[in-house]
């Protein structure tokens, strides 16, 4: 397999955990009486309060990948580990935080009673109004508590779908494109919110995009997914220094960074068992 | 921030401004209605139609105002049936859809069943249920509410399917149990729908009561009916049409103001 040896450095003396290990992950949909292979043989690793970024084009199998994470589907083969347990015990212990593309708000619940009911569910109620009030305020829609998402723009619905992703302070973040159905101005601020928030909140994150500006702007390392059945074709880790800002897209390092990705993500050829039907050069 | 943003309240206010538009959206019906009453009255008095076939309004609301405690003691036991026929059928229809709903295997066993109480003519069973329930209140709920199953069942399957996957995604990472996903998505997601059947089953419900009555004999706005008729005495079979077609409106004006009140998020209840 190609990829560069996606095993971080295991530093015991810096890094107690590791957030998110998977290995050799292999997942199958039955489509009929035929099976699609989604992705073959994925490694990656995710230290305690990493955030990983993986970049890929549509049909790699990201969403499958973290969907395996998140225990929302069982993969066909292969061994995932979230915070050294099974996804399941993971989230049994309220550990996982979701944001999709589409927020999958409660449309009948207002702004405020949406963070709620994650406290609900995951029995975390204590001081719940407080939690909640400052959780919006951190991702700046403070005055819109009373308002249902109807009422909302869709970069103000994603705001509030971080805020209760964010809510129990899960120990891992999971995003898969969550600001992929926005325009473009919503993107970018939305991004620079979401640098600040995890700032503040320091969780693990796996980071699913299109965008490889937004993987680099975001991530400690950018995964690079390619192909069909996807795989891990390469890693990127960003140097970039913390805390990051819209200013950093002007320095010459974060533009050498975008290109390095971009190449390992086009140029690249792709291995593929079923070679011939490459159609991914630049 | 020191910016105005609309809101809530500016919601509100836009509600308050549609104050003359409400007052339009009842005036506008009610103008109608009279205009249609006007039209007949002038034509029934020009064209000299006998009374025993078309009478004319005036002599309608003679009849009804003759015998209003008939007609409202009447209309509140037709009310009471098709109401209690339509509550219970909700509840069995929840109870069965939820089951439906949750696996597959028993849609398919209980489908049939339901359908076959669908097509099952009420006209066939109404002197049955009389034999087995007497006269009373019994058989016509009994009526309303088999008329009233069908589309009730089939609208909270529906509803309670139509669940939004994202959100879905989104409870089970929290590991929600199976009892929070139902109550806290499940059930208010199915609510256009089970409105949706309510207004297709409400209307039924005031025809499952008549009917049994007019079958049966029992009293109701349908005895009233079958009695004006073997009198001849039209008019009076008028006025029961009447207070029908206004319990009607009634019943389906109620639904679709709860119904706003419900559903204030979701699109469709926009209409009446
Ligand atoms: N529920 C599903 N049933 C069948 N095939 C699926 C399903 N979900 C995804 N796939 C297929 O698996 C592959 C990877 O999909 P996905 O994980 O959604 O990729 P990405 O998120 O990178 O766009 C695609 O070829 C897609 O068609
Ligand atoms: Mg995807």
């Amino acid at each position: 397999m190609r990829f560069e040896n996606s095993g971080s450095p295991e530093n015991p003396a810096t890094k107690n955990a590791t957030a998110v290990e998977v290995c050799d992950l292999s997942h199958r949909y039955r489509v009929g009486d035929r099976t699609v292979t989604a992705i073959d043989g994925v490694n990656l690793l995710v230290d305690d309060g990493e955030f990983v970024a993986v970049v890929g084009p549509s049909g790699c199998g990201k969403t499958t990948l973290l969907r395996a994470v998140a225990g929302l589907l069982t993969p066909s083969s292969g061994r995932v580990r979230v915070l050294g347990k099974t996804s399941r015990s993971a989230r049994q212990d309220r550990a996982l935080g979701l944001v999709t593309q589409d927020p999958g708000l409660l449309p009948w619940l207002n702004v405020a009673a949406n963070v709620q009911l994650t406290l609900d569910i995951t029995g975390r109620g204590a001081d719940a109004d407080k939690r909640v009030s400052e959780l919006l305020e951190r991702v700046g829609i403070g005055q819109f508590a009373a308002y249902v998402p109807g009422q909302l723009s869709g970069g103000m619905r994603q705001r509030v779908a971080l805020a209760r992703a964010l809510a129990h302070r899960p120990r891992l973040l999971l995003m898969d494109e969550p600001f992929g159905a926005l325009d473009e101005l919503s993107r970018e601020e939305m991004r620079l919110e979401l640098l600040r928030v995890w700032e503040d909140e320091r969780t693990s994150v796996v980071f699913v995009t299109h965008s490889i500006r937004e993987a680099v702007l975001l991530a400690d390392r950018v995964v690079v997914m390619n192909g069909r059945p996807g795989r891990v074709t390469a890693e990127v880790t960003i140097d970039l220094e913390r805390p990051r800002s819209a200013l950093l897209e002007d320095k010459p390092h974060y533009q050498e960074l975008v290109s390095r990705v971009r190449n390992l993500l086009f140029a690249e050829p792709v291995p593929s068992n079923a070679s011939g039907q490459v159609a991914l050069g630049d | 921030m020191a910016t105005e943003i609309p809101g809530p309240q500016t919601q509100r206010n836009v509600l308050g401004g549609q104050t003359f538009g409400n007052i339009l959206m009842i005036a506008v019906p009610l103008f109608a209605a009279a205009l249609l009453l006007g039209v007949w009255e002038v034509w029934v008095r020009l064209a000299d139609v006998k009374e025993y076939l078309v009478p004319a309004p005036s002599a309608v609301f003679v009849a009804l105002s003759d015998e209003p405690g008939r007609y409202a003691n009447a209309a509140r036991l037709s009310l009471t049936a098709a109401l209690g026929g339509l509550a219970a059928a909700s509840l069995f229809a929840f109870i069965l859809a939820v089951a439906m709903a949750h696996s597959r295997m028993l849609e398919r066993a209980l489908y049939p069943p339901a359908l076959a109480l669908k097509v099952t003519p009420i006209v066939a069973v109404a002197p049955l249920f009389t034999i087995w329930f007497g006269f009373g209140l019994a058989p016509k709920v009994l009526i309303a509410a088999m008329i009233t199953f069908f589309p009730m069942l089939v609208n909270t399957v529906v509803g309670l399917r139509s669940v939004d996957p994202s959100a879905h995604d989104f409870l089970r990472s929290l590991d929600a149990s199976r009892w929070q996903v139902f109550w806290r998505l499940r059930v208010p997601s199915s609510l256009p729908y089970v409105f949706a059947g309510l207004r297709i089953a409400v209307p039924l419900s005031l025809i499952g009561a008549v009917v049994a009555e007019f079958l049966s004999g029992s009293a109701g706005m349908g005895q009233l009916i079958l009695v004006s008729n073997g009198d001849f005495d039209t008019p009076a079979l008028f006025g029961a049409v009447f207070v029908l077609a206004a319990l009607g409106i009634l019943l389906t004006v109620s639904v679709a103001l709860v119904e706003r009140k419900v559903l204030f998020w979701h699109d469709s209840s926009a209409g009446v």
